[in-house]
């Protein structure tokens, strides 16, 4: 080129501190998290399915030696699958609606969309876990009351300590929701995985209870399934079929691993 | 600035992107066209980092687009409307991009506004016709007031005073010496917008020129004429460099020769013209010519 070209007029660049933190993707996920009706929808059916059945059995179960936390707990086994698809559709939905796209472009880091995502996640079923328990403890406490029994809140292994290890491991059931929603990407099989993993695979493993010596390993492994670990922390006792460190440990290795397969996944395949 | 240098994405054993280089000036629209297929999209997909190369690179201003501390700031994305929630409010959607960047909700507002979309901000987006969609699309892109535009199909679905305020928006944003890469299969008003071109076909680029240049290198000039004696004026102005083509009884349509020139040989021989109309070519003539061969999806020819 011979002729002389005006530069063109750049654009000054200001720091007007507008740029991306780890902080800031985890407002955002909270905004996607709190902006979509399915999140509170399914927030309050665990609500509503976790205090009608903890009254439930509080009323129907009057054996001596019944402690009425674990009527407070128990529903877990039901809203588990409200947790676990919590935290599926809240991936799955990006990708079916296309808006994992504008997520990616906004926070190209992929690993800390995956953080960002489960933090929020965990963070949001564990509080309102606490909240929800809480609840259904106050109510167990009223049927209850009738009998001269009570949630002992003296004794935070009577009390405190299932209800927040309840919480807790409906955070790890939203986790494993997400890791299958990142490495599957489609509602319905992400949701089938992980109902499979928290719930099938439980029945299936009881099964082989009936089967012969031979068969004994797959009962003993399936005390390390998610639901299964999780009964061990929630009420640690002689009979559980974990020690309590080894469970808190399985429910950790379900979160790590399941987290590091999806952001596996989530980094290698195009979005 | 956006570069791409031997970009290569392949998906099996299919190239939809071979070897592109091209670099994207700031302070231009530059029009990225092309067939369906012929791997624009991808290409676009490729510079943001949401498909990885399978070789070469891309990078927005000298970075890779992963590698940018602000890339809503660096560069505006418009991929294609149905990049948004289904069940969340434009608004919301808006909001949660805003989000990841700090960047505060009066400019959500703002964008709203700029979009013309402060009537459904509020509604869910899966409510959102095409337009509105495309339009909150453009919004998104505008967020964080981004150097760099990257639009793909940005008219796609708009009426008409939609259309013309992208285009005065792009030529704006050109003019304050952003960089503007914008495609587009409505030539008229990709002709209207761009100041350079990169045309794609099967994967490569083909041509990669100003716009006026591109146009002036694969159209020709023709001159209409009408006449009640055709055949006369053929003979008057037929030579070796010169082609005829008569499209009706009393209309020639001649390449080669200047229209003052078939005016001249008219005027000696006595030969009345109805019309002397010259015509110059096209964007989309050019376009037409340069990609004959490399479209995918070829209509069929109606006989």
């Amino acid at each position: 080129m011979t002729t002389a070209q005006a530069p063109a007029p750049t654009r000054t660049s200001v720091d007007t501190g507008r740029r991306l933190t780890f902080f800031r993707a985890l407002r955002s996920e909270w905004i996607k998290l709190a902006t979509l009706r399915s999140t509170w929808w399914s927030i309050g059916i665990a609500a509503a399915l976790t205090i009608g059945i903890a009254v439930l059995i509080a009323q129907a179960i009057e054996a001596p030696g019944f402690d009425p936390i674990q009527a407070v707990v128990m529903p877990i086994q039901f809203t588990m699958l409200l947790a676990g698809i919590i935290g599926a559709i809240s991936v799955t939905g990006e990708y079916s609606t296309g808006m994992i796209r504008s997520t990616l472009t906004a926070n190209p880091v992929r690993g800390s969309v995956l953080a960002a995502k489960s933090v929020v996640l965990a963070l949001f079923l564990f509080l309102s876990s606490v909240v929800i328990f809480t609840v259904a403890a106050v109510a167990v406490s009223l049927v209850v009351a009738s009998r001269d029994q009570s949630i002992d809140w003296s004794d935070p292994s009577a009390s405190l300590l299932p209800i927040l290890v309840s919480s807790l491991s409906m955070a790890v059931f939203a986790l494993i929701g997400v890791s299958f929603g990142f490495i599957l990407r489609s509602g319905a099989g992400a949701i089938a995985a992980t109902v499979g993993v928290l719930f099938v695979l439980p029945i299936v493993a009881s099964f082989f209870s009936m089967a012969g010596e031979a068969w004994a390993w797959v009962v003993d492994a399936s005390a390390y399934l998610p639901v299964a670990a999780a009964q061990s922390a929630i009420m640690p006792s002689e009979t559980a079929a974990l020690d309590a460190p080894v469970a808190f440990l399985t429910l950790g290795c379900w979160v790590v691993g399941g987290a590091l397969v999806a952001w596996g996944v989530l980094r290698s395949r195009d979005a | 600035m956006i570069t791409a240098e031997g970009l290569t994405k392949r998906f099996g054993d299919k190239t939809a992107v071979d070897d592109v280089s091209f670099t994207v000036k700031p302070g231009t629209v530059t029009g990225f066209l092309g067939p369906n297929g012929a791997g624009k999209s991808t290409t676009m997909r490729l510079i943001v980092g949401l498909d990885r190369p399978t070789s070469g690179r891309a990078a927005v201003a000298g970075r890779e687009y992963r590698k940018l501390r602000a890339p809503l700031t660096e560069v505006g994305v418009l991929l294609d409307a149905k990049a948004v929630h289904t069940g969340r409010s434009a608004r919301n959607h808006l909001r949660a991009m805003a989000a990841t960047h700090g960047i505060p909700a009066s400019r959500v507002d703002e964008v709203i506004d700029l979009a013309g979309i402060g009537s459904v901000a509020r509604k869910r987006a899966g409510k959102f016709s095409l337009g509105m969609g495309q339009r909150l699309g453009i919004a998104s892109a505008l967020l964080g007031d981004p150097h760099t535009l990257i639009l793909d199909e940005p008219v796609n679905g708009l009426d008409p005073e939609g259309v013309r305020w992208v285009r005065q928006f792009v030529r704006h944003a050109a003019s304050e010496g952003r960089t503007v890469l914008l495609s587009s299969h409505l030539m008229s008003e990709m002709a209207q917008t761009a100041d350079h071109v990169i045309v794609m076909g099967r994967g490569r680029v083909l041509a990669d020129a100003p716009l006026a240049d591109l146009v002036r290198s694969w159209t020709r000039n023709t001159v209409r004429v009408r006449t009640p004696r055709p055949a006369d004026l053929a003979a008057a102005v037929g030579g070796p460099d010169v082609e005829i083509v008569s499209s009706a009884p009393d209309l020639l349509d001649v390449v080669g020769l200047p229209a003052a020139r078939i005016g001249d040989l008219a005027a000696e021989r006595g030969i009345p013209l109805h019309e002397l109309t010259p015509t110059t070519g096209s964007l989309e003539d050019a376009y037409l010519a340069l990609t004959g061969d490399s479209v995918e999806y070829r209509t069929k020819e109606l006989s």
